[in-house]
Parts: structure tokens; C-alpha cells; sequence
């Protein structure tokens, strides 16, 4: 389905669920942002567009969920992040505080260094100032790659869980039974041949493998289907509620009233949230 | 473990393993009708270039997972060791048919020397793919700088300094002692070359990963993975 047509269905059937126009002109250019960037099929990355706006028509009317339990310690301190591409700056004097059992959402325009931002609290971008604290391991699922084309589920398992030093029998359990809570039962299907939305839960089982104490998720629903992108957030709340920080680079602002902090990047690159 | 995964993935792609184990048989045929010595110093060169070419494409294939398994835990060094090993044992896999071949098919050379040689491109042709595959993102620059390599290997004379910059020159030296029954200084010069080859690409390898995968100075992990 080539990207006008679907993205035009997309905003009828968010009208059809009684999305209001702005959040659904908001989706939509998303969507777009998010296609166009990556190349992806409208269907691969999102599924049919009657299911993924039933999605987001059901996260918008769904329970906030935000807790009044107090926080526990700073398990996450990014404090004045700047990071420029040549004369370009992404980020400037950004600043989070996340702390045990708080869900932290990254939200932004395309461009606005989302990505960027979780990848230098990851480590794994260089900033050009400023500094991260991880207090304890981190669990990192990227928006696109992050897995091996020739091996299967329960293999991407055992070499995760080695690396955090999970016994393979250990490591293969742990990833089924994750797997089983976002309705997927791995089998012997190598990555390549696993849908784009099933992929990405593989990464994100990966992501959670021997329950690393900071989680670093980058839009990881990207294909989900509506049941899916819905058990996602029940496990990102099951992993607060068992005392991990999780960091969640989101666009569906529907979900903000459902976090406990959110650092906003599309005002002029700098934001502060804690 | 990662030595491990490395063997299953590559495995998995028959193809390209057919062809690994094809591409030193056609160097082998292309001279053996004329001139057998020339046909066992061709096919050490194309195992060096399969093997060298496998290793390219393993590196790049883990390129996107690397840093999650670094994330997850992993040393820098057990990442690219891992995935040397895999190459190592996939190389002696590759190259012991082919030592069968000379030892059925040629007569009056030094095997052991031949051996030597075969051992030695086990050893550094992975070491070569790996560190272009480090060095150079993108599969097709890789694949140019290997086959501009082993053209160079082929074309430049055997004897001239610049040659001995190339990685496999230790082949030719070692070959011309094996086929033609040179001296030992060939020999010599050959094993040399092949040893400091293999440190230095070695070295090349560990920097590289460790740059690619380094920790980013501004991150302090408190009680976590180093």
C-alpha cells in the first residue's frame, strides 16, 4: 500500500474512533515523518490503519495510570546534554532525572534528537557537553536493528543473557516468558523471516533480559498491533512497578498522562524534566 | 558464546559457504593445466580472499548488534575474539579439503611447508576482513579494498619492497620455497612476515572495535557493567 493512500486511510479511521483533529493531525504527521525517514512499508511499520488507530483511539480513552507511590533512588541523571551534528545543534542544555519505579517518556518532533538523546544516556552516541549517571545495568532496545539476521529467538537470548551473566537454559526461559506477555511464542524462525512488529518484540524482550535496572526503549512498538502496542505499555508499568527506571522515546502524546515524567524536545532542543 | 552464535549464523548461509569452498577450487583449476606450482599459490591466495571476504561480511553483519551485547555486558575484546574464533575454526574447516587436494594431486613440493602456508591464511585472512570490515562501514567499500588487495597480490612482483606491504606476501615467499625448493631464507622471510602481519592486523582490530565500542566519557556507570 503505497504511503498516501494508507496515511489518508489512517485519518479516516482516526476520525471513525473519535480521535480529535489535533492529536490526529499529530499522529498522522508522525506516521509520515516516521515512513519517510525510514523507507518502511506503511503495513510493515504500522500494520492495516484501521487497527492502528483503534490503537491509539483506545490509549487515548484508556485509565490514567500515573502512581502517587513515592519514587525510589536516581537510577538515571542526564544533566545538560549538548550534542551538535556539524553546525547543526540537536540538543542543547537537556536534562533528566529518572529514579526507580518512574516511567520517563522522551517526546519531540521528527529531528528533535530523541534518538539521539537516548543513545548518549545509553552510551552509546558521544555528547558534545554534559553528563549521564546510570546507577546499575541498562537494557537498551533501538528503534530499527539491535538483532542478528541468521539466528533465532531463543538464540539472541542465550547470547544476551550471557553477556549479563544468565545461564542459557536460564536466559531462553525468561525470554519465552516475556515473550508470551506481548502474545508472541518464539519459534525456530530465524530473525530475518520474523514480521517487522515481531522483530521489534524480540527486541524488546531482549531489551528486559535478567531485568537490567535501567530500561532505554526507542519507540519500540514501531509495526505492533493494537493488542501488542497495548500489552507494551502494560509491561513498561509492570517494570515500574517492580522498582526499574524506564525511558520511553514516544510521538503518541496520548500516553503522557500516564508516565511520570516527560521531557519534551520539540521546544528549541532543550528541555529539562526530573 | 559468541564464537558459538558466529558459527551458527554462518551456517545458516549456505550459499555463501558453497561458494566460500568454490572460489579457492576455481583459482586451483585456473593454472593447473599449465603450471601445478602456480595452481597451489592461487588457491592459498583464494583461500585467504574467502576467508578474508567471510570475515568482512561477518563483521559487518554485527555491526548493529554489537553495541547491545556491549550494553548487555560483553568486553570489547570478547566480541571480536568470539567472532575470530568462529572465523579460525571455519578457516581450518575450509582449508583442510584443499591440503587433501595437493597431497593427492601434487607431487615432488614441501607439504609441510604448504601446511604452513595454509595455517597462516587461516590466521591472518580473518584478521584482515575483520579490520576492513571495522575500519569501513559499508560492504561494497570492504569488498573493493579486499579485491584491490589480492589484484595487487597477483599483479606486483613477488620480489619488490612494495609487495612485502601487501598482507599475504608471506604466501608467495613460503610458496616459492615450497614449489620450487628454495632455500630456507624464503621460508624464513615468509613466517616472518605472516607473524608480524598477524600482530599488527591484530592490533588494528582491538583499537578499532575498542574506539567503535568504546564507553563515551560523559557516562559513569555506578554499579552496573563497565
Amino acid at each position: 500500500m503505497r504511503h498516501e493512500i494508507w496515511l489518508a486511510a489512517l485519518t479516516d479511521e482516526l476520525r471513525r474512533h473519535g480521535v480529535g483533529p489535533d492529536l490526529a493531525g499529530h499522529v498522522v504527521a508522525e506516521a509520515a515523518g516516521h515512513l519517510r525517514d525510514s523507507g518502511e512499508a506503511p503495513l510493515r511499520a504500522f500494520g492495516p490503519p484501521d487497527t492502528y488507530a483503534a490503537a491509539v483511539a483506545d490509549s487515548v480513552g484508556g485509565p490514567a495510570l500515573a502512581r502517587s507511590v513515592p519514587a525510589g533512588p536516581v537510577r538515571l541523571r542526564a544533566v545538560d546534554i549538548t550534542k551538535r551534528y556539524g553546525r547543526r545543534t540537536v540538543l542543547s542544555g537537556v536534562s533528566l532525572t529518572v529514579h526507580a519505579g518512574q516511567v520517563a517518556a522522551v517526546v519531540g518532533a521528527n529531528g528533535s534528537g530523541k534518538s539521539t538523546f537516548l543513545g548518549i544516556c545509553a552510551g552509546l552516541v558521544g555528547a558534545d557537553a554534559g553528563r549521564v549517571e546510570l546507577h546499575g545495568t541498562v537494557g537498551y532496545c533501538p528503534q530499527a536493528g539491535g538483532t542478528a539476521d541468521f539466528l533465532q529467538a531463543g538464540e539472541h537470548f542465550a547470547l544476551i543473557g550471557a553477556g549479563r551473566g544468565v545461564p542459557r537454559e536460564a536466559a531462553v526461559r525468561d525470554g519465552a516468558r516475556r515473550a508470551a506477555a506481548l502474545d508472541w511464542a518464539p519459534g525456530d524462525a530465524q530473525a530475518r523471516h520474523l514480521s517487522g512488529g515481531t522483530r521489534q518484540k524480540l527486541n524488546l524482550v531482549l531489551a528486559g533480559l535478567g531485568d537490567p535496572d535501567v530500561l532505554l526503549l526507542d519507540e519500540p512498538y514501531q509495526g505492533f498491533d493494537r493488542g501488542t502496542y497495548l500489552d507494551f505499555w502494560h509491561e513498561v508499568w509492570r517494570w515500574r512497578d517492580a522498582g526499574r527506571a524506564v525511558v520511553v522515546v514516544t510521538h503518541l502524546l496520548n500516553q503522557l498522562d500516564r508516565v511520570d515524567v516527560v521531557l519534551d524536545l520539540s521546544a528549541g532542543s532543550s528541555g529539562v524534566a526530573a | 558464546m559468541v564464537a558459538e552464535m558466529t558459527l551458527r549464523e554462518t551456517a545458516r548461509r549456505r550459499g555463501v559457504l558453497v561458494l566460500l569452498l568454490v572460489l579457492p577450487l576455481a583459482f586451483y583449476l585456473a593454472r593447473r593445466g599449465d603450471h601445478l606450482g602456480q595452481s597451489i599459490r592461487f588457491v592459498c591466495l583464494g583461500l585467504s580472499w574467502a576467508l578474508a571476504t567471510a570475515a568482512l561480511f561477518v563483521g559487518s553483519a554485527a555491526r548493529s548488534l554489537e553495541p547491545r551485547l556491549r550494553l548487555s555486558g560483553y568486553r570489547t575484546h570478547q566480541l571480536f575474539l568470539g567472532r575470530l574464533l568462529a572465523l579460525w575454526a571455519l578457516g581450518v574447516a575450509l582449508s583442510a579439503p584443499y591440503f587433501v587436494l595437493i597431497l593427492v594431486d601434487q607431487q615432488n613440493v614441501r607439504y609441510a611447508a604448504i601446511a604452513v602456508i595454509m595455517l597462516l591464511g587461516v590466521l591472518v585472512a580473518p584478521l584482515f576482513g575483520l579490520a576492513v570490515s571495522a575500519l569501513l562501514p559499508r560492504d561494497l567499500e570492504g569488498m573493493l579494498v579486499l579485491l584491490m588487495v589480492v589484484g595487487l597480490q597477483m599483479i606486483l612482483d613477488p620480489a619488490g619492497s612494495a609487495s612485502r606491504f601487501l598482507p599475504f606476501w608471506y604466501s608467495r615467499e613460503i610458496g616459492t620455497y615450497a614449489i620450487d625448493h628454495t632455500s630456507a631464507d624464503y621460508f624464513d622471510r615468509g613466517l616472518l612476515h605472516g607473524a608480524v602481519t598477524a600482530v599488527l592486523l591484530l592490533a588494528v582490530v582491538a583499537v578499532a572495535f575498542g574506539i567503535r565500542l568504546r564507553r563515551r566519557p560523559h557516562v559513569r556507570i555506578v554499579g552496573g557493567l563497565s
